[in-house]
């Protein structure tokens, strides 16, 4: 081996702590403000855990390019990989709290969410949950905050334009047999039959199902006016797929993570009137997603995959950043429980892509819904509520 | 839910979507009949047919007829290489059987990761549309890929029975299954043999690939799930019976998805599980009829006679 290829101790020092410094570090300089962010980035939930991580990667580079958090003080999120497993997402929200001691960690997925409050709890660490809509995660204990609207607030209103606007008095639902599928048809049910709506058929399917017939057959036989799919991202171009087939021409809505360009690539024409939720503007409304949209176009040659959930993805960097600015303002040790008073005291964000955010006492968070339809092959925006 | 439009339609879609697991079932059994091994590593063949007809289609841009025969190749390159390298060198060392099923297993698993870290783990499908035509014939929706997807399976599965039956090729593979040694000493080369049932093994999980990758979403795990399905199936129709594996494959196809009737969708899935469970237990040697028992009886007595004279 050759003189110049050898690995001194101090060479190997000096490159790990050169790969260790934050993101942006050559804009903003000193002591990082440290954040931790849990998603999936591989296993089956990638397509959509890589896109946000990006996102978040982008805001956390933004913001250390324009100086960083305070007296050039960058912030630092470390980016653990949970494949959207709980299991895993047990691992790593240990990481985070035994491990790196973070004040705060980023996470999603329902089913992770879950896994994950009680070490938050127990450690008094904020775990702030970004997607997962399922109703329960408000109600997962002190320290689980959620800056994503939950499955209740878009549900009912979609249900509200469906009975009001549309004249839809007859409703189905299709459901996969998991967290998200079980809360959101239930949040569906209960919404469609307080409004005044009939609820004729119910039906759920095991969630490695490739093959939905049966279930779809017994929808059919109900005659609904309309047939809500509360499934999995992969799966709902499948059942809409095999529902066409078997004759069912009726109008199909579905959740916001329907909300993207896959699903009208996978079925062509057979995806065109289906109705989605959305949570986030999109590029006609603001100046800012709109440059977004076109980063990702220009850096990615794409559309994000889930642009609403990247949205919020890029904003929580900036919300994280704005607590800690409070806390270091208000001289706070960095601990979590300290976060989580600052959070609340401030409890009102500014947020680049989503505007503004109120983080309500109850756990939860009201924004506007956008109601998105397929027309003419891509998604139009056909109504604002709330 | 018990009209007949309903009944027909479900009965019909069950038929069609069993097109694919007949044709894993029969490999699965096949191999299990002629190299005698529990064959685990059909599911790596089966992610590996799969991607590379996604590969070819969705990145390469070529025709399904080209994509097809492009998974054909890699599922015989692949086929090859576990029968060459794999069971010929555990038959040498005489392996025991579990040996052999960790090893199938390592294959597999294997092949999806790599997989996995080649083409990722979001769910895909060989055609960039999977919605298809459908014609009503007599209030039952026909889809463009139904048919086909029957005509392979029973197309297949003619070819193969033909085969055993009528090719000297297929007697020697079927000599092979009955007495190895026996076989070689008239002469078969049990080599090939070994080597031909891998190779049409992999032809027949390629096409029920190629039929599932069209209708529904893959990722590299998916195989697992379907492998499943054609070991319950090969159990319950008699280890050793590629017949009764594909007989058993089609019923149980028609009990999972006619479940629906009488069940909630959500435990069509366990269905599975539960008759996996009953077949062991209960039937470990496949279900049989009496007349056919009888035979088997009979058949099984004849070779211990024979031994008896010799001794």
């Amino acid at each position: 081996m050759t003189s110049q290829f050898r690995l001194s101790r101090r060479s190997l020092l000096a490159g790990a702590s050169a790969a260790a410094l934050p993101m942006g570090s050559l804009h903003a300089a000193g002591t990082p403000f440290r954040f931790g962010l849990t998603l999936p980035l591989s296993g089956p939930q990638a397509l959509y855990g890589s896109d946000q991580i990006l996102a978040a990667q982008w805001a956390v580079a933004d913001i250390n390019k324009a100086g960083g958090v305070v007296d050039g003080r960058p912030l630092d999120m470390l980016v653990l990989d949970t494949q959207a497993d709980p299991q895993i997402g047990i691992q790593m929200a240990n990481r985070v709290v035994n491990a790196e001691h973070l004040p705060v960690f980023v996470t999603a997925w329902s089913a992770v969410v879950k896994a994950q409050a009680p070490i938050a709890n127990d450690s008094k660490t904020v775990a702030l949950v970004v997607g997962a809509n399922s109703p329960n995660v408000a109600k997962l204990g002190d320290y689980v905050y959620t800056t994503y609207p939950l499955a209740d607030v878009d549900l009912t209103a979609l249900v509200e334009y469906l009975y009001q606007k549309m004249g839809k008095r007859r409703a189905a639902v299709l459901f996969v047999n998991d967290e998200t599928g079980v809360a959101g048809a239930q949040i569906y049910r209960d919404a469609f039959k307080k409004i005044g709506g009939t609820i004729v058929a119910s039906e759920t399917y095991d969630n490695k199902a490739t093959d939905f017939t049966g279930a779809i057959l017994k929808v059919r036989a109900s005659n609904p006016d309309t047939i809500h799919i509360q499934s999995q991202v992969s799966d709902t171009p499948q059942i809409v797929a095999q529902m066409r087939q078997l004759g069912l021409n009726q109008l199909v809505t579905s959740y916001a993570a329907i909300y993207n360009p896959e699903f009208i690539k996978a079925l062509g024409a057979a995806a065109e009137g289906v109705i989605v939720t959305s949570l986030a503007p999109d590029a006609k409304d603001s100046p800012k997603v709109a440059a977004y949209v076109a980063r990702w176009m220009k850096e990615k040659g794409r559309a994000p995959n889930g642009l609403p959930y990247t949205q919020y993805l890029y904003d929580t960097p900036y919300l994280v950043a704005d607590v800690f600015r409070a806390m270091n303002k208000a001289g706070m040790a960095m601990t979590g429980e300290n976060f989580r008073t600052a959070m609340m005291k401030v409890h009102s964000f500014e947020l680049p892509l989503t505007g503004r955010t109120n983080l309500l006492a109850t756990h939860e968070v009201k924004k506007p819904v956008y109601l998105m339809q397929v027309q003419k092959g891509a998604w139009v925006k056909i109504a604002t509520m709330g | 839910m018990f009209e007949w439009p309903v009944i027909s339609q479900i009965l019909w879609t069950s038929l069609a979507t069993t097109s694919f697991y007949v044709l894993f079932t029969a490999a699965f059994a096949l191999v299990l009949k002629v190299n005698r091994f529990f064959n685990f590593a059909q599911g790596g063949v089966m992610t590996a047919a799969f991607y590379t007809a996604y590969a070819a289609v969705q990145m390469a841009h070529l025709p399904g007829w080209a994509a097809f025969g492009l998974a054909l190749l890699v599922s015989a390159l692949l086929s090859t290489i576990i029968e060459l390298f794999g069971f010929a060198t555990l038959r040498a060392k005489h392996a025991s059987v579990l040996f052999g099923f960790i090893f199938t297993l390592m294959i597999a698993q294997f092949v999806a990761y790599t997989a996995a870290l080649l083409f990722g783990t979001w769910t895909v499908t060989i055609f960039p549309s999977m919605f298809y035509p459908v014609t009503l014939v007599g209030g039952v929706a026909v889809s463009g890929w139904d048919v086909p997807a029957i005509g392979s399976a029973i197309g297949c599965l003619t070819v193969l029975f033909g085969f055993l039956r009528f090719a000297p090729w297929g007697q020697s593979m079927l000599a092979v299954a009955d007495n190895p040694d026996l076989a070689g000493l008239y002469g078969i080369k049990t080599k090939w043999a070994y080597l031909m049932a891998m190779l049409i093994a992999g032809a027949l999980v390629t096409v029920g690939m190629f039929l599932y990758g069209s209708r529904a979403q893959v990722q590299p795990m998916t195989s697992f799930d379907l492998m499943l399905f054609a070991v319950v199936a090969t159990i319950l129709g008699g280890i050793g019976s590629i017949g009764g594996a594909a007989v058993a494959a089609v019923m149980l196809g028609l009990v999972q998805n006619a479940s629906i009737l009488v069940i909630p969708s959500q435990w069509q899935g366990f269905l599975v599980y539960a008759v996996l469970f009953v077949a062991i237990v209960f039937f470990p040697r496949g279900v049989r009829l009496p007349e056919r028992r009888a035979r088997a009886d009979a058949t099984r007595q004849a070779p211990s006679n024979t031994s008896e004279q010799e001794g």
